[in-house]
């Protein structure tokens, strides 16, 4: 992870240089001394590259002054969004071995906030590249922010700072390959969270069909890989006895070929993040902890691989869940809400939660209605949607608000068993789908987000290099600071 | 035609909503809604457990109906009802009564008699009326959209539109020649493949108020065979309906015009079939739209939005409107998206999508609001003209309603707008509405005509 300080501002004696201008303003701070340094040179340079700090503009300038390699200068526009600056520089300054950036203009928390946002965009997925020349890797290693106050800008920069290894972990998780990351590798890696001091419990089939998750196992069953169901426990209230936990509850299904419904060829291969729901979740565990966060929180994952193997389940197959209801499996590609159906029935026994939050890359038709923008948000809760919603637009994770309702969950019916698991071909697919889930919530205050369109981005932004986004954990780590703790 | 009577006549089926079971009947009957039990052979109860609200005793309406079986005289018990349920269920069963025999030589059924039953009917009368405009609304959008792609040709459905005349309408329709001199590029390249050529018409109610109209834009594509990027045989046929918009439009218009609406109204209604042949426009193709923007043709099955184009742009430019509302069947991706339940509503006015979808709740069509986000806008960038019209197919699944609202905004010149995507509710998909199953719903005219009896008709909001 890239390693970032905090110091007093003054003209570095090597590598490269960042000033975030802000649009038609005087060059203060360590523009200013930089420009006085160079007897106005940054000044007659700004003007001859024609640099006015507007959102989005940059210019770079080689080895301007001393030993500074390099000089970019990064537009800030009217209003300055810290977090997106410090992303966009990154790929700027990523060939220089370390770098400084000023934040002269901006608060100590605007300055943590940018240096989270280089932190996020930093994140590179490299594990399997064996032959990379050194001169095609990035060498950033070293970013100080210079800023006055450079003790509040580190204070405030410390739980960001574990927000970001939770994406960080999410990120690992949903890029790894699924002859890699399987069920059992999930769960291992999980318990190695027990050293942010989660407790992380692990069952296994034999547990599992104990407690009747014939819905889940039924997925699980054309695998050889055994499946797990992974309870990640975040005790923040301190409390002996918890408080009524918040439940986050996460799909991952480490590979889903459609299973005896298969999926064609095209595209396949995405199938390997999958599990982005059950990813987001335990990032979302390691950030709360991380961040030693004042809550009691419960964070529960379903892992499976959905195979077609010889003893695979079946169209017309009926299932018995946890809860007792019975299933007709109809297309054994619709298997995220069977896993989420049993987990979220243990999740309600077991724990009396607070509320529910599940999420899932559970439906394609989710992109063919809002795209990769939005996330779809079904619930049945309006406050908890509403603080969803607005905690996502201010980490800009954005969910869009979907119905549910009577008409839609009549067509899950089932002439054989209590429901189906799709209903009445491609339309309102999403919607179906969460009303199936709805099924097992008893009228817990819940919320579903629908993250197959957010879970991969297929190119970069600001703060998310092209590649697994961790969606969701940000929301929800926001989510519990602005509402739950204390 | 409905009848308003104190009794029934004789030979009617009486048709009795029944509230709470109280005491179960020994059949296991309890009033609920969707159970209906044959208590003799001259009447039937039928649940209606819960109805209170207008539009939920039209759905009692229409369960009366769809329990009536084949009788071709019934009465509905309304007796002891408040006057605004009582038309609430005579409006739900004119509703679901409606069908389309026109087209049969042989057994075509005589339109059903109904008679509503009711204490005193002459307090009955003015809301009645009232409701009778909007029925007569909907019931002209349904023959619209019943009717087959080579019956209601664009020339025909023109000829139609003329008609309207006789109820005070103002109509303007525009032929090829009149939309080449305004450059309505949009709608003359999606209706030149056709030997049916397209029309842009415009309907006009003057009302009473001086003020600037709302304007109501409709897609109306007679048939939609996709033109060049045709579209698969199967379910081809329901491409009839692919002018739904356009008669919702229309609809609205009549039911203003029918209940002497205040309120000014224009409905701007673009009107072309797409068709294959030598002539038709291609995907790759570059058009000039009327408001002078360049657009790439990516798929000529995503037809709606350039016909639309033109005329959001001839509305918005030409009458200057208190707000745009376009109507359309739009996409598939809508179906989606929210599937036979609900339509889209997207737009650039907060306000004006609250109130649209406000009136929607009010006659049982409902809406749900979806994005139209940066990216989509970004997704329509084109290498050689303004804007393309559509991401092209093999990129992975699309938000295409997404898309289409994205082009449209374009063409709204920065008045209050609002897009309601009616794919996959135009037609009845079940029998538990107020159309019966696989016929048309007419879907928008009940709604505008809330909307604008709700939101556009206050002297004071001026």
């Amino acid at each position: 992870m890239l390693d970032i300080a905090f110091a007093k501002p003054a003209l570095p004696k090597a590598g490269a240089l960042v000033l975030p201008l802000a649009e038609g303003a005087a060059l203060t701070g360590l523009a200013a001394t930089l420009d006085a340094a160079m007897e106005g040179g940054l000044t007659r340079a700004l003007e001859a590259a024609a640099f006015k700090g507007k959102k989005g503009q940059s210019a770079t300038f080689w080895a301007p002054h001393g030993g500074i390699t390099k000089l970019v200068v990064i537009g800030l526009g009217e209003t300055p969004d810290a977090e997106k600056t410090g992303g966009s520089m990154i790929p700027m300054i990523s060939g220089e071995a370390a770098a400084m950036v000023a934040t002269d203009g901006l608060s100590a928390e605007q300055a943590a906030s940018l240096a989270m946002g280089a932190a996020l965009r930093s994140y590179r997925f490299d594990r399997y590249r064996t032959k990379e020349k050194a001169e095609d890797k990035p060498k950033l290693a070293k970013l100080t922010i210079a800023t006055v106050d450079a003790s509040a800008a580190k204070t405030a920069y410390t739980p960001m700072k574990a927000v970001v290894e939770g994406v960080f972990l999410t990120r690992d998780l949903v890029s790894e390959p699924a002859n890699i990351l399987t069920p059992v590798e999930f769960a291992e890696r999980l318990k190695g969270l027990e050293k942010l001091g989660l407790g992380v419990e692990v069952l296994g089939p034999k547990e599992m069909k104990k407690l009747g998750f014939g819905a889940l196992l039924g997925v699980a069953q054309g695998s050889i890989n055994e499946p797990r169901m992974v309870v990640m426990k975040w005790n923040g209230s301190g409390k002996k006895k918890m408080d009524k936990p918040l439940c986050f509850i996460g799909k991952g299904v480490t590979f889903d070929t459609g299973g005896i419904s298969i999926k064609p060829a095209g595209g396949m291969e995405d199938m390997k993040w999958d599990m982005a729901g059950a990813g987001t979740v335990a990032g979302l565990m390691a950030a709360l902890a991380g961040r030693k966060a004042q809550a009691d929180v419960i964070g529960i994952v379903g892992l499976v691989e959905n195979m077609p193997g010889h003893n695979a389940q079946r169209p017309g197959d009926v299932v018995t869940s946890a809860s007792g209801q019975t299933i007709e499996v109809i297309n054994t590609d619709a298997e995220g809400r069977l896993v989420l159906a049993d987990v979220i029935h243990y999740a309600i026994e077991k724990f009396d939660p607070k509320f529910m939050v599940d999420l899932a890359t559970l439906t394609g038709a989710i992109i063919v209605a809002l795209g990769h923008e939005h996330a779809g948000l079904f619930a049945n809760d309006e406050e908890l949607a509403a603080r969803i919603t607005a905690a996502g637009n201010s980490v800009g994770e954005a969910a869009w608000r979907m119905p549910l309702g009577e008409a839609y969950d009549k067509q899950i019916k089932s002439d054989i068993a209590d429901m189906k698991n799709v209903g009445g071909g491609r339309a309102g697919g999403s919607i179906t789908a969460a009303c199936f889930i709805q099924r097992f919530v008893q009228g817990r205050p819940w919320a579903h987000l629908d993250i197959a369109g957010t879970a991969w981005a297929t190119k970069d932004s600001p703060t998310i290099p092209k590649g697994a986004s961790a969606y969701g954990v940000r929301m929800l780590d926001r989510l519990v600071a602005d509402h739950y703790e204390g | 035609m409905l009848k308003i009577r104190r009794a029934p006549s004789k030979g009617a089926l009486l048709l009795r909503p029944i509230l709470e079971g109280g005491a179960p009947h020994a059949s296991g009957f309890a009033g609920r809604p969707g159970e209906m039990l044959e208590i003799s052979p001259r009447e039937r109860w039928i649940g209606a457990a819960g109805a209170s609200s207008p539009h939920e005793w039209e759905c009692v309406g229409a369960a009366c109906i769809a329990a009536a079986g084949e009788a071709p005289r019934v009465a509905l018990d309304a007796r002891g009802l408040p006057v605004q349920f009582a038309v609430g269920l005579g409006l739900g069963a004119m509703l679901r009564a409606w069908r389309f025999e026109r087209l049969k030589s042989r057994d075509a059924k005589p339109p059903r008699r109904i008679e509503l039953l009711v204490d005193h009917p002459c307090h009955l009368a003015a809301p009645w009326a009232r409701a009778e405009a909007a029925l007569a609304g909907a019931a002209f959008a349904r023959e619209l959209v019943a009717e087959p792609g080579n019956h209601l040709t664009p020339r025909e459905f023109a000829h139609r539109l003329r008609k309207l005349r006789a109820e005070g309408i103002e109509v303007t329709v525009l032929g090829r020649k009149a939309l080449r001199r305004l450059g309505a590029g949009g709608l003359l390249a999606v209706g030149q493949g056709s030997t049916h050529p397209p029309r842009m018409v415009i309907l006009r109610w003057k009302g009473c108020f001086q003020a600037p109209p709302i304007a109501f834009i409709g897609k109306g594509i007679c048939f939609d065979t996709g033109g060049i990027s045709i579209k698969g045989a199967a379910g081809m046929e329901a491409m009839r309906a692919d002018m739904a918009g356009a008669a919702a439009g229309a609809g609205a218009m009549l039911a203003l015009a029918r209940r002497r609406s205040p309120c000014p109204a224009v409905a701007v209604l673009a009107i072309a079939e797409n068709a294959t042949s030598a002539q038709a426009y291609r995907p790759g193709d570059v058009l000039r739209m009327m408001n002078g923007m360049s657009v790439e043709v990516v798929d000529t099955d995503a037809e709606g939005r350039l016909v639309l184009a033109d005329a959001l742009h001839l509305a918005g430019r030409r009458f200057r409107p208190q707000a745009l509302i376009d109507l359309a069947t739009l996409t598939g991706s809508v179906v989606t998206a929210l599937g036979h339940h609900r339509a889209g509503i997207f737009g650039n006015d907060a306000a004006l999508g609250a109130a649209v979808t406000a009136a929607g709740e009010v006659v049982g069509e409902k809406l749900w609001p979806l994005p139209i986000g940066e990216r989509h806008r970004e997704d329509l960038k084109s290498d050689i003209a303004d804007i393309k019209q559509c991401v092209p197919a093999g990129r992975g699944p699309q938000p295409d309603a997404s898309h289409a609202a994205a082009f449209l905004r374009e063409f709204a010149g920065g008045l209050p707008w609002a897009h309601l995507d009616i794919a996959g509710v135009e037609t009845a998909e079940t029998s538990e509405g107020l159309a019966a199953k696989d016929t048309p719903t007419g879907f928008g005219v009940r709604l505008l005509d809330a909307l604008v009896e709700r939101h556009f008709e206050d002297p004071h909001r001026l």
